[in-house]
């Protein structure tokens, strides 16, 4: 069973901005990435997760909790780190922490205490004055002190350094390890590919794709590009039966897309060729969610 | 119920401001009772006031002129009105749009917390703070009321009696008790007299009437009646011996002579027709007085003093009323005398129409604070839940002064919330409980509505 199910999901705001009919399924122990432009609907979403907004039609569940109506419940379950980062009024970062961890009822700060470790967070600093970053870094120990069994995170790592972003990228997965269920939404792609094992893309408040990240890492369907010494080489390899994704005239470029079914086919046709270089070009989500853009709009 | 985590983080970051708002209320609560001086007061109604001779006596001036009445017309119509009115909008608005606003509110809401336990935490937040700031005014109030007129537990002693106890070394209860200790010892006449600021003769008169009313309410107490009633019909007092024994003790005279003084009375005020024949002449004199004088009528009225200390007033009097000079004067002192009670009833302080006054402004701090809140709940937005939160008690409290300051614009009173609490009504015994529960039952629905809108609504967080 499905640990978070969302199912036609819709909130219309009007001029075509909300979510309509989101469905999504997580399941226990998946992180899941939930990737798109600004304004594509990943906050609605999220919202919709957290009880926040009520839908106008579908539904949001967590662990067969309706989200609206059970919102309480829920949090039980969820730790959360907001897109905006908007503390409370406390004096340090500390006492900002100590005052949540009261509302949740936590006792225990060794756990809180061995993330702001990892994070390199110093929460003893005033809380008005934090960089984003370390405001970043607060929030999301916020969210992961009472070790829940989900967290959902809202674009967690803009305001971070590439650097605490790897530090945070390895305290995702040490959660992931721990058997944890991961959302979280960005606006970049090679972020949720090094760190989800699902991706959903939303355009326009609509699902366009849900992609598992190793079909991507792992895609039969290569893409080569090559280029020839000579241009007769060049134009004799055109003719060749293969699917070729474009052709550079000018450089004696070809790129050509090779399923690895067909790899043994292409290397001995290429033997009778004189190449210049040959490189794979990796299959990246990038990639992958540009040609469903495209193809969007060319059924537009 | 309420979530006492919650409660405890708002009470952290809102208490300076009420510390702040409760300090200022206080003080200016202690300064209005400790700067109070009835006769000052009662010299600034003669002037504002143009009253006639039958108003002179009544209830009114000692209402307006009593520290009640001061309490009542300034601090309670007015600070004690628009202090808690600035706190509960700054207040209202922090404690859930503001929040919504800045988005930290999504803090207490991703806990365990039920969005309708965290906006009744915060409901509750806001009502007890207006209460406790109320609770903190009336002891502060009280205290000082104690401390600089002893009126509160046990009476207050006026000036007299204070400097006559110091005379004759007797205890000042004592002294009160018995005024005949006063009427019985020239020395202490004129020391009393002076400090009242009075001649002898008035304050001869002042002190026999003073013994006549303590007579009445001693009867009264034991009748277990109102004075006043007692007052208007003495012969309760002859039909019940045990009142008769009490009243002619405090007099210091005998029961029998008592009770023939008490059929005088009783005979004097059936021959009404007489008494209305009186009081024109006693008009008539006070009109050519007011010639001689070149004054008012009706100044002159209020302060027939004046009369007594001009000679060629004073025989003008006599000549237009008919009526012999030294009873006029007797008159003039009767009057100057019943001035003096009055005077002395602005000292008495009821405790009881203290704490109402206290109720009531806080029974309408209660309603408006139930308008800030419920806009606070609705708008997600802070300057849209100010806008309607901040802007609906404003008015009516405009509404209410523009009622206040003339005629023309009275029809403005009936669109404010603030006309329910009346303080003159709390004051002058007037009935208020109607308006008190109609307060209470606006701050309860609008409460609970803005509650319910909270929990209902959407929330960009």
């Amino acid at each position: 069973m499905s640990l978070i199910e969302i199912k036609n999901l819709t909130k219309d705001y009007g001029d075509g901005r909300g979510v309509f009919d989101v469905s999504l399924e997580i399941k226990k122990g998946e992180v899941f990435g939930f990737v798109g432009t600004n304004g594509a609907g990943k906050t609605t979403t999220i919202r919709h997760m957290m009880g926040f907004l009520k839908p106008q039609s579908g539904s949001a569940a967590i662990n067969g909790l309706d989200c609206w109506s059970d919102s309480a419940k829920i949090k039980k379950l969820v730790g959360y780190v907001p897109g905006e980062i908007a503390f409370p009024d406390a004096p340090t970062g500390n006492d900002f922490l100590k005052r949540q961890a009261e509302v949740l009822g936590l006792k225990d700060m060794s756990y809180a205490e061995s993330i702001i470790k990892k994070l390199q967070l110093d929460p003893t600093a005033n809380l008005k004055r934090m960089s984003k970053g370390m405001k970043q870094k607060t929030a999301i120990v916020a969210a992961f002190m009472a070790d829940p069994e989900i967290i959902i995170l809202d674009e967690p790592t803009t305001g971070l350094d590439p650097l605490m972003r790897a530090e945070f990228v390895d305290v995702l997965n040490d959660e992931k390890k721990k058997g944890k269920t991961i959302f979280m939404s960005s606006h970049m792609f090679e972020e949720v590919e090094d760190t989800c094992d699902k991706v959903a893309l939303i355009k326009d408040g609509k699902i366009i794709s849900v992609v598992s990240t190793n079909e991507i890492r792992h895609n039969q369907d290569k893409t080569y590009k090559i280029e020839f010494d000579s241009q007769d080489d060049y134009r004799r390899f055109v003719n060749e039966n293969f699917d070729f994704a474009e052709k550079r005239d000018a450089q004696n470029q070809v790129i050509v897309n090779v399923n690895d079914n067909h790899i043994n086919a292409f290397i001995k046709t290429l033997k009778g060729y004189h190449v210049k270089f040959i490189t794979e070009i990796k299959y990246t989500l990038d990639k992958y969610f540009r040609s469903l853009y495209k193809e969007e709009q060319n059924n537009d | 119920m309420i979530s006492k985590p919650i409660f405890k983080q708002t009470l952290k970051s809102n208490y300076i401001l009420w510390l702040i708002f409760t300090a200022i209320l206080c003080v200016f609560s202690a300064v209005i009772i400790i700067t109070y001086d009835p006769s000052i007061m009662s010299s600034m109604m003669d002037m504002v006031e143009e009253m006639g001779m039958a108003d002179m006596m009544g209830d009114r001036m000692s209402g307006m002129t009593s520290l009640l009445g001061t309490l009542g017309n300034s601090f309670y119509s007015m600070l004690a009105v628009i202090l808690p009115l600035i706190f509960i909008i700054i207040t209202a608005n922090s404690l859930v749009a503001s929040q919504v606003d800045r988005g930290s509110m999504a803090y207490l809401l991703s806990t365990p917390t039920k969005r309708s336990t965290v906006v009744r935490t915060q409901g509750i937040y806001l009502i007890t703070s207006i209460l406790c700031m109320f609770l903190v005014v009336t002891i502060v109030g009280l205290t000082t009321v104690q401390i600089t007129q002893g009126s509160v537990f046990g009476t207050a002693h006026t000036g007299d009696v204070k400097a006559v106890s110091t005379l004759l070394d007797k205890d000042k209860e004592d002294v009160a008790d018995d005024l005949n200790l006063i009427l019985n010892n020239e020395e202490a006449l004129k020391e009393g007299a002076k400090a009242r600021n009075i001649d002898v003769d008035v304050y001869t008169a002042y002190l026999n009437l003073k013994i006549s009313n303590n007579a009445y309410q001693a009867a009264a107490d034991v009748l277990d009646k109102d004075v006043e009633e007692v007052k208007s019909n003495p012969a309760l007092i002859k039909s019940n011996e045990e009142a008769l024994n009490a009243a002619a003790n405090v007099m210091g005279i005998d029961s029998s002579i008592y009770s023939m003084y008490l059929d005088t009375v009783i005979a004097a005020s059936a021959q009404t027709e007489e008494s209305d024949v009186m009081q024109e002449k006693v008009m008539a004199g006070l009109t050519s007085a007011a010639e001689v004088l070149d004054m008012e009528v009706a100044d002159l009225a209020s302060d027939m003093g004046k009369v007594k200390n001009n000679e060629a007033a004073l025989n003008a009097a006599v000549d237009a009323s008919g009526i012999q000079k030294e009873a006029f004067i007797s008159i003039i002192n009767q009057q100057l005398a019943s001035k003096q009670i009055s005077l002395d009833e602005g000292i008495d302080f009821s405790v009881k129409d203290y704490l109402m006054l206290n109720l009531g402004c806080f029974l309408l701090m209660f309603a408006i604070s139930s308008i800030s809140f419920l806009f606070s709940c609705i708008f997600n937005l802070s300057k849209n839940s100010l806008a309607l939160g901040a802007g609906i008690p404003i008015a009516f409290f405009v509404f209410q002064i523009m009622g206040q300051i003339s005629e023309s614009m009275e029809g403005f009173k009936y669109l404010s919330l603030n006309t329910l609490f009346d303080t003159e009504a709390v004051i002058s015994g007037g009935n208020y409980w109607v308006q008190y529960v109609i307060l209470a039952a606006v701050g309860v629905v609008l409460y609970v509505i803005g509650m319910r809108a909270f929990k209902e609504k959407d929330l960009p967080l």
